[in-house]
């Protein structure tokens, strides 16, 4: 096996890492925080790719449709937890409630898009500037596959400045120990939740306008990529932002390898992954099992 | 209420909702697509399709006055809901046909509905060659191609072209993705082929991204890649494979449904020139006034130009007015069976002197298969590129023949 081959492999595999991340990370901060489970998590980077698809058709620029499609998955994102989600809040029943409510959220949203966009796929076009590739020796890459690479790692560094060293940050830190004391002590939790959902699933939106020009988008893919960011929040422990990092690399460099050394295993290899990491630590790769939690 | 007017009502009762057909009553189709998520497109086509055809056969008239109606209900690609549904439509709505069925294992169980219930069930789209081979049943026709015919195609395209012998596979994980590799390796050999495997990929179905199946793919070096991919997973592999520059380092050979429609509408532009591809239905091929006359009252109906699913729920329509004519009545399965069995009919993807006809012994379509080249083409937009170049394959020659099936009935127990 020659060393450029298992590079290339290792680049295809971290760009596919980055847009899982993307997707998982809104995910898994908004359960860590407000004990949500968004089921619809996906949906918001569906109709990211679809806001993202029509600016681009009105502005004919990209950059324009990556911003719609992260404002406005954002947008609908807060829209749906102060009308909905934050009602549920605190019910006996409230876990029930979440899985039915975000579920319904799913159907509303694929019907919705279905109904504005048709059933058609749709695709966009990468930026002029990023079209080409990158060789350097023998081993190729995509300037898009990069970017989003890079993308994926300015991500990480403002979401680990953002959390640990500005004041919203520690809030959020301490409201996903008590939000209850975060509320006595004069915060307005309400709110805080309502931003931390729209940047979650701003997040997602902005997953979606950038896996567009790469991928197809119809009504149903939202429930497509829940799944893979799903393994991914339980690998690396259910609301925990850094263990959706690690977790979306190892499932994406394990499905890259896997391909190339176990073509034949390779869709199973993510669920492998997930049932190890499960039986011998049941609470995910980076949750302490017991005392606080950190995000 | 007396005993005897309690008779009398019921017997009454009886009559009205026996059997008996009065002159001007409806002959129901039960109609079962998907009509939301991936499918969704093919199920909306397959509609519009079958409502341009329920107008030419209703407006030439059937026998005793009587009309076609078609009720179509989403499926949702499920087996359990398809099967529900069928019940359904037979034992309440009282169909005297079942149709339709984009999802080969949909209609995998609903051949079976139709077997129990004696009710003749037309498929449309799915594409298993099982349903005309081993899961064969007497009630079940299809008027759409199965994957057997693409590859036989696919395998004399290949030798007759000379693609090379490395081949490399990728394809869904799934039956239907199984079965075209699996379909294409026994043709090739029946031919005397002298091919090797370089390696073989089975992304899951849906799969979002491919990138590092082309890395692995590009490593292989094949000569040929065969992928079996349908919808928008063709789309997605084909853009993301280009970025990687694969289709400067091999062949890229797709005959069963790469040259779907949907995928040049949506590529446009940046679909690459030379794929080889083939699909159930060409909007531009064959250059007969039936295939015109076809895409253009669909394209008048909807605004926008069919995909393959289109052209089978068509003439799969036109198939059971003609089985009607025959027989003077839709009451007479057995009749109505044996009308079936060997109809020759023109079909809009049928050359020019050339008619697709039923197989008597399978139910299965015979058609011919043209398998094209992408060109640059934008007389039906937003498509850019289009199938040309096109080398057709004679009907007669892609059936599977007996010994396939034997060996399809011994391992798909």
């Amino acid at each position: 096996m020659s060393f450029d081959v298992l590079i290339s492999q290792f680049l295809g595999g971290l760009s596919v890492a980055m847009l899982l991340f993307l997707v998982a990370s809104g995910l898994t901060l908004i359960f860590g925080v407000a004990k949500v489970f968004n089921f619809a998590h996906g949906s918001f980077y569906m109709l990211g790719a679809y806001f993202s698809f029509q600016a681009i058709n009105l502005f004919n620029n990209f950059w324009i449709g990556a911003l719609a499609g992260a404002i406005g998955a954002g947008l609908i994102g807060m829209v749906l937890e102060i009308c909905f989600i934050r009602r549920i809040s605190g019910r006996e029943e409230e876990g029930a409630f979440q899985i039915l409510l975000t579920y319904a959220f799913i159907l509303i949203i694929d019907d919705g898009v279905k109904f504005i966009w048709g059933p058609a796929y749709k695709t966009i076009s990468k930026p002029e500037s990023l079209a080409g590739a990158l060789t350097v020796g023998p081993v190729t890459i995509p300037t898009y596959n990069l970017f989003i690479i890079l993308l994926g790692l300015v991500i990480v560094v403002t979401a680990w400045y953002v959390l640990s060293r500005t004041r919203m940050g520690k809030i959020i830190q301490a409201a996903s120990t008590d939000t209850q004391m975060v509320g006595m002590l004069g915060v307005n939790v309400s709110l805080v939740m309502s931003l931390l959902f729209g940047v979650a699933t701003a997040m997602g939106g902005l997953a979606g306008a950038m896996a567009a020009p790469l991928r197809t988008i119809a009504p149903g893919t939202g429930v497509e990529i829940i799944i893979d960011s799903l393994i991914v929040v339980v690998i690396g422990g259910l609301g925990n932002f850094w263990g959706a990092l690690f977790a979306a690399i190892l499932i994406g460099e394990v499905n890259a390898f896997g391909i190339l050394w176990l073509p034949q295993w390779a869709s199973l290899l993510s669920f492998a992954v997930m049932i190890v990491v499960l039986i011998f630590k049941s609470k995910g790769l980076f949750t302490r099992e017991q005392g606080r939690k950190k995000i | 209420m007396n005993h005897k007017t309690a008779s009398l009502l019921s017997a009454l009762l009886v009559c009205f909702t026996s059997a008996v057909s009065f002159a001007g009553e409806t002959i129901k189709i039960g109609a079962l697509y998907p009509m939301s998520g991936r499918g969704g497109l093919y199920g909306q086509d397959s509609e519009a399709a079958i409502k341009i055809a329920l107008q030419e056969v209703n407006a030439k008239g059937l026998p005793g006055g009587r009309k076609l109606d078609v009720i179509v209900t989403d499926d949702q690609s499920k087996p359990a809901l398809a099967v529900t549904l069928a019940k359904r439509y037979i034992t309440e709505d009282k169909v005297k046909f079942l149709y339709g069925v984009v999802s080969s294992s949909a209609a995998l169980a609903v051949t079976e509905v139709s077997k129990e219930y004696k009710t003749i069930f037309v498929g449309t789209d799915h594409a298993a060659t099982d349903l005309t081979a081993n899961a064969f049943q007497k009630y079940y026709f299809r008027v759409s191609n199965n994957t057997f015919q693409s590859m036989a195609a696919g395998a004399m395209y290949l030798q007759d072209m000379k693609l090379g012998k490395k081949i490399a596979y990728i394809g869904p994980d799934y039956a239907y993705g199984r079965d075209q590799i699996a379909e294409l390796k026994y043709c090739l050999g029946k031919l005397g082929a002298n091919f090797e495997m370089v390696g073989e990929f089975w992304p899951k179905l849906y799969e979002a991204d491919y990138t590092s199946y082309i890395t692995a793919i590009v490593r292989a070096k094949p000569d040929v890649l065969v992928c079996g991919f349908w919808g928008g997973d063709t789309v997605a592999f084909i853009k993301q494979a280009k970025a990687y520059g694969l289709f400067d380092k091999m062949k890229y050979f797709h005959p069963d449904g790469g040259g779907n429609y949907e995928v040049f509408s949506t590529l446009g532009a940046e679909c690459p020139e030379g794929l080889i591809m083939s699909a159930r239905h060409h909007n531009n091929w064959p250059e007969t006034k039936e295939n015109a006359d076809f895409v253009q009252k669909f394209k008048k109906a909807t605004g926008r130009y069919p995909s393959y699913a289109a052209e089978g729920a068509y003439v799969g329509i036109l198939v059971i007015a003609d089985a009607i004519r025959k027989v003077g009545n839709a009451d007479d399965t057995e009749a109505l069976v044996k009308a079936l069995e060997g109809m020759k009919m023109k079909f809009p993807e049928d050359p020019a002197g050339f008619q697709s006809y039923i197989d008597p012994k399978t139910h299965q379509i015979v058609q011919a298969q043209a398998i094209g080249v992408t060109v640059k083409n934008d007389k039906f937009p937003p498509a850019k590129y289009m199938l040309g170049n096109f080398k057709v394959y004679p009907a007669d020659k892609l059936m599977p023949p007996q010994d396939y099936i034997d060996l399809l009935k011994r391992t798909k127990k």
